[in-house]
């Protein structure tokens, strides 16, 4: 299983990842309460990034509406929890049903009628739209007023509920971005991610060699639904509280597609970096600008998207490859 | 022999960046490490969102914290050291920017506008045991969590619907005015739908005279409203209800003048109404509506000083919630700090905790807490947009005018 999983990877890359493991999960025991916070954020970022790399990435078709699955995920968990006291665990084993069956549904309805490009994405931003719509509506979640999960000043952490300090959602979610990426990696080296590849490259080529193309964008989409929707509930768990208009809205669907951009669409590294680089980029400037005294508000906004549009222009395939070269990694390390 | 790193002509290389980012990066993250809680004033962190889609408002909030010092040493307040962040309108941000104002010696913070943002911050605050004072948040959730370090020095929802229905009666009643229909507008967002939620709920139990015939909602970033607005006027009712944002309330008052409808009144229970803008942009077509509303009693000393250094810092703008509830809660932290003589955050929160300030702004008896941190004596306020200016007309405790009734037909204002 191991040596499936490492096959093809240079010792320089496995050295690599050990190293970048280990740094992780000491991170917590030397990092400041902001910096956890930050590296939570990050977190967060790089496994809902691989999550909608699987859709973008590996099958080839853009999604701008994967806050929909965050949502759905986020307050199946949270009302289960708020209304019967069920626990996020047995909460998550009915969000990604629901998530997938989102999915499923939004992917049958493109992939039927042949929707694709760009009104694939659009078909996808406007399910996200109803969503936040109708959950505004929504009395069982209580509407737009916001469903809040009751919190209290945690001493100790209690795993099987999610409730406790920051460090645990730390750990909770190093353990699902090293599990996607896994997870991503055998999907990748499977007959399923080939025919993804196929697909993504020339879906009429590959219908042509025998692929079913619709089976397999069904279950990609599926699987990146479901995925996401375990992020929607860390969120819930996390920030305690959910608004339609926050967790819906379309802001949080481009969060989520930008670190696997800068980082490199299709790649397995490139979501984790994307989402080191952009949250890195973030708090560096706002530490910057604070430095020299600069306080406008909207000043980080306007260099953070110069530092991307630079990015964007010198690295258009994304920070991963440009990286991946630099350090004499093996062609076929992920 | 080969360059590697490739410099420019300021001798500033790709590599050179990138570890001047990573060093920056690095500094920012274990810089809390070197910081010390140091004697000195008592350093408060103001969290606003100054960008993002709540931007206009953060920075309307901004100028409550910008007029404070001045005014707090005139009051004989201990000196504060404010540092401001900007929540971004996102919750994440929200919530890194406090625990980075913590990790940097912030001993109290003050914030965040919107709910979604306070409660984020809470949840640091009452784990850090740094106490948390909300200037402007409504969801009653915030202060049922049973936080000993979260106050609210702002009405809930429930309360501000309640004391809409008490002030409307008030102006009835003033007025001699008994209007039995109604046509109630609404925008379709999350607060025009919340809103909207409330009234339904809340209205039947306040007896009111008029009953509404019918409720149109309408999407907030609509170029046209004529269609909706010939509907409401289609339905003969009196008074127009309204829960609105600016741009459609302008766009509304338009409508009316070119569709020739004046109702009896325009009584808002939201933004829009009655701010700087709308006044701006209409002129005299502004005159006459009245927004419930939580608002500040004109008569108090505080007030006409707020209104005076504001008009100092930002000519032309009218004194508003935004600045009187921001402004607030730094007076809840200097009052605090006065009184418990010390930095430490666990003596504040009980400092806090037994504020009785009768000198405020806000209308009401003043400034106290209940045990679950939340300000429950704040009243709402009624107030009418009276040539250029507003003036408060209901509750009659803190009315400076008395309510113009019915509203002057749009075609005989010149």
């Amino acid at each position: 299983m191991l040596g499936r999983l490492t096959e093809g990877l240079s010792a320089r890359t496995l050295i690599l990842l050990t190293l970048l493991l280990a740094v992780l999960l000491a991170a917590p025991f030397f990092a400041s309460d902001y910096l956890l916070t930050v590296l939570i954020l990050i977190l967060y970022f790089a496994y809902v990034g691989q999550a909608w790399n699987i859709m973008m990435g590996f099958a080839g078709h853009l999604s701008l509406g994967h806050a929909l699955y965050v949502g759905l995920g986020a307050y199946t968990a949270a009302a289960l929890y708020v209304h019967y006291g069920i626990g996020p665990w047995i909460g998550l084993l009915v969000a990604i049903p629901i998530a997938a069956l989102a999915g499923a549904f939004i992917g049958y309805l493109a992939f039927r009628f042949k929707v694709g490009g760009v009104y694939f994405a659009i078909l996808t931003i406007a399910f996200a739209e109803f969503a936040r719509v109708g959950f505004d509506h929504l009395a069982w979640t209580k509407g737009s007023s916001g469903l809040f999960l009751p919190v209290a000043q945690y001493s100790k952490n209690d795993l099987w509920h999610l409730r406790g300090q920051p460090v645990m959602f730390y750990y909770v979610l190093l353990v699902a971005v090293v599990a996607a990426f896994i997870g991503c990696r055998a999907l990748l080296q499977s007959r399923i991610g080939y025919f993804w590849l196929a697909i993504r490259e020339d879906e009429e080529a590959a219908r042509s060699a025998g692929i079913d193309t619709f089976r397999y964008k069904m279950i990609a989409v599926v699987i990146s639904a479901a995925m996401t929707s375990f992020a929607g509930v860390i969120y819930a768990f996390y920030y305690n509280n959910l608004f339609p208009e926050q967790v819906f809205h379309i802001s949080r669907s481009i969060e989520i597609i930008l670190g696997p951009i800068v980082g490199g669409v299709g790649t397995l590294f490139g979501p984790i970096l994307g989402a080191f680089v952009l949250t890195g980029l973030a708090e560096s400037l706002t530490e910057g600008l604070h430095a020299i005294g600069i306080d406008i508000p909207g000043a980080k906004q306007v260099f953070y998207g110069i530092c991307l549009l630079f990015v964007i222009m010198a690295l258009p395939d994304g920070v991963w490859p440009w990286v991946k070269r630099r350090l004499g990694l093996s062609e076929r390390a992920p | 022999m080969t360059n590697k790193t490739p410099r420019n002509k300021a001798g500033v290389s790709r590599r050179t960046v990138t570890a001047g980012l990573g060093a920056l990066g690095l500094t920012a993250g274990l810089a809390p490490f070197n910081i010390a809680r140091a004697a000195g004033p008592l350093k408060v962190g103001v969290l606003l969102p100054r960008s993002g889609y709540q931007a206009g408002i953060g920075q309307d909030c901004q100028r409550g914290v910008d007029i404070a010092a001045g005014i707090l040493k005139d009051l004989g307040y201990p000196e504060l050291e404010i540092v401001n962040a900007d929540t971004e309108t996102n919750v994440d941000v929200a919530r890194s920017r406090a625990e980075k104002l913590i990790g940097e010696g912030a001993q109290l913070l003050v914030g965040a506008f919107d709910s979604g943002q306070s409660s984020a911050i809470a949840q640091v605050a009452e784990q850090k045991g740094i106490p948390f004072v909300i200037n402007i948040a409504a969801a009653p959730p915030i202060t049922e969590q049973g936080y000993k370090f979260v106050f609210r020095n702002f009405p809930t929802a429930g309360m501000i619907l309640r004391d809409a229905f008490v002030d409307q009666k008030e102006v009835f009643e003033l007025t001699g005015a008994s209007p039995k229909t109604a046509v109630f507008m609404h925008v379709n967002d999350t607060f025009g739908t919340a809103m909207a939620g409330g009234i339904g709920a809340v209205m039947p139990k306040f007896n009111m005279p008029y009953k509404i015939l019918e409720t149109i909602p309408y999407d907030p970033a609509a170029r046209d409203l004529s269609v909706e607005l010939a509907k409401a006027k289609a339905t003969g009712a009196e008074i127009l209800l309204m829960v609105s944002r600016l741009n459609d309330a302008i766009l509304l008052t338009r409508e009316m003048v070119k569709q020739r409808w004046t109702p009896t009144s325009v009584m808002s229970m939201g933004p829009g109404w009655y701010e700087d803008q709308y006044l701006k942009t209409l002129g005299k077509l502004s005159d006459g509506p009245i927004s419930y509303v939580p608002w500040y009693d004109p008569n108090k000393k505080l007030s006409k000083t707020l209104e005076t250094a504001l008009a100092k810092s930002s000519p032309g703008v009218n004194l508003n919630t935004n600045h009187v509830y921001t402004f607030e809660a730094l007076l809840v932290a200097a009052d605090a700090y006065k009184r418990a003589g010390s930095t430490d955050p666990k003596a504040l929160a009980d400092a806090i905790r037994k504020t009785d300030i009768k000198d405020n702004s806000s209308i009401g008896p003043g400034i106290s807490f209940d045990a679950k941190g939340q300000n429950d004596k704040i009243v709402g306020g009624a107030i009418q947009n009276r040539d250029g200016k507003l003036v408060t007309v209901a509750p009659k405790s803190a009315a400076n005018a008395k309510p113009e009734w019915p509203l002057k037909p749009y075609n005989q204002r010149s």
